[in-house]
């Protein structure tokens, strides 16, 4: 995320003059640019999570009724790459983890000297380092994303071509499942499935993330026995078992997706089979590069009855 | 370079490396790979602070260790974080998290360390953490694992740190490390030898090239 963008930031606390003076603090500061919203109690920053989009939570560890861990707990079901810190006057010793020992959280005390600029400054570093993330991501993650943008499909009216490459697809090969999916910040968003019902998958349960980071392809024969994705039941419950993935790349050299290939046994593909699957991730970018490119002349270029006004 | 922003390594034939750099030690167990680690944070005065994240041994025996090849244990700016579920009685130099299944835990130790290091003017920090692959076998998934790394190594890049994370790759599938390895800048390799241990440095700029005894 570039540094001059304007950020999102739930403030949870029950101590009703302390959530304005850290929002005022937080929002004075010249360290960042950020909106902050506050609440004092855990289901109301779920229902605000729930509503709205959030870059950051800070939360105090002790809640009514609950603990700051028992957000975070929530928070990496519901909303798994959220960053959050806790920001608390209760020290190490004293905060019961025992009920997300996985969900791994900043922490900040409120105690220390000049502890809102401490906070401003650990905001921003969170964000800015996506450091809270269970996946590896480029360095060309926000070129990556603005990427994402020039070539969407609906905008490029190309929802039929990726349609018929993917029936294609499907007849091409024998296995369980076909899709294209684009990768988001967030989520991955199936563009076309064959062979099954699927919408979207958070990011770090989506195995195309990885793909993304490769130079040609992924493939994982038996996914249950891959130390990185074994333990990923949202995998299992779709019955994923075997993948083969090409990344959908810009002439840029920006990943934008993956074009996939899932059965529901462990396999193996021959070279012919996987330099097939990059002719056809070839070609639905080919089409969309001439998309976006006529799209940009259509822009700039007036059309003649325009022109003659 | 100057002092001020890199780190330097009075015991090994390392050049000063970046400040804010985290690097990943490779190497199998007893041929010295935790001892080099020992050493790497180790610095040429009493002015940086030091945290050990122990996984695999308790903070006392590794303050033990660490005296026992010649370093001085300063707990007014030194302090082990213990992982283990066999540690001895909590001291001031040693700070007890659940286990090394507890990420979350051991995050918060970390970050609440760094800070006091940070509050009584320590502003220059090296970072141990031994192993990685004890990290993996506990925790009930590997994608924890990855968040901690990427959570702890980016708080020691933009605070300014060093951290040196050491991994068996024999103990890891290959798969999960090269994704583990993503979260660091650059390799240190150890290995057996034909005598005695040696290491060589991969991936950083104006090292010295060749393979240098494990002191």
């Amino acid at each position: 995320m570039s540094g001059d963008e304007t950020v999102s930031l739930l403030y949870v606390d029950p101590d009703e003059q302390a959530r304005p003076e850290v929002q005022t603090d937080l929002e004075a500061s010249p360290l960042l640019g950020v909106d902050v919203q506050t609440c004092g109690s855990r289901s109301a920053a779920i229902e605000a999570l729930e509503s709205t989009a959030v870059d950051c939570v800070v939360t105090e560890y002790e809640l009514p009724e609950a603990t700051g861990i028992e957000l975070v707990h929530w928070l990496r079901d519901e909303r798994p790459d959220v960053p959050c810190i806790l920001y608390t006057d209760v020290g190490p010793d004293a905060i019961e983890t025992a009920i997300a020992e996985d969900a791994v959280v900043e922490y900040l005390p409120r105690d220390i000297p000049d502890s809102s600029r401490s906070l401003a400054r650990l905001v921003r570093n969170v964000i800015a380092e996506r450091s809270q993330l269970a996946y590896p991501v480029s360095e060309t993650e926000d070129e990556r994303l603005a990427a994402i943008q020039r070539y969407d499909v609906a905008d490029l009216e190309a929802t039929a071509t990726v349609d018929r490459l993917t029936e294609l697809l499907a007849s091409h090969f024998d296995v369980a499942v076909v899709f294209v999916g684009v990768v988001d910040a967030h989520e991955e968003r199936f563009l076309a499935c064959k062979g099954a019902d699927w919408d979207r998958l958070d990011r770090e349960d989506a195995i195309c993330s990885h793909t993304l980071l490769e130079d040609e392809h992924l493939v994982v024969e038996h996914v249950q026995s891959d130390a990185r994705f074994a333990d990923i039941e949202t995998l299992e419950a779709l019955d994923i078992r075997s993948y083969a993935g090409v990344p959908l790349t810009t002439p840029e050299g920006l990943p934008i997706g993956a074009m996939c290939l899932i059965d529901d046994a462990p396999r193996s593909y021959s070279d012919d089979d996987i330099e097939d699957l990059h002719r056809f991730a070839d070609e639905l970018m080919e089409q969309l590069e001439l998309r976006r490119r006529l799209s940009a002349v259509e822009r700039t270029v007036p059309k003649p009855d325009e022109g003659s006004q | 370079m100057t002092a001020q922003d890199s780190y330097v390594f009075p015991e090994l034939a390392l050049e000063p490396v970046d400040t804010g750099t985290n690097l990943l030690l490779t190497g199998p167990p007893l041929v010295g790979t935790q001892r080099l680690l020992l050493s790497m944070v180790t610095g040429a005065d009493d002015s940086e602070g030091l945290l050990f994240i122990s996984a695999d041994e308790d903070g006392v025996s590794i303050i033990e260790d660490y005296e026992a090849a010649g370093h001085t244990f300063d707990p007014g700016r030194m302090c082990v974080i213990d992982c283990t579920d066999h540690s001895p009685e909590p001291t001031g130099a040693v700070r007890q998290v659940s286990g090394p299944s507890d990420l979350t835990g051991i995050g918060i130790e970390f970050s609440s360390l760094y800070e006091s290091l940070s509050a009584s003017g320590v502003d220059r920090v090296r970072v141990g953490l031994y192993s990685i692959p004890t990290l993996l076998a506990f925790a009930e998934d590997f994608r924890a694992v990855y968040r901690f790394l990427h959570t702890v190594t980016g708080r020691i890049r933009t605070a300014g740190g060093l951290g040196v994370f050491a991994i068996d790759p024999g103990a890891v599938d290959d798969e999960a490390f090269a994704t583990v390895a993503q979260a660091f800048d650059s390799r240190v390799i150890v290995r057996a030898g034909d005598d005695d241990p040696e290491f060589r440095v991969r991936g950083l700029p104006d090292q010295p090239d060749g393979w240098h005894p494990v002191p």
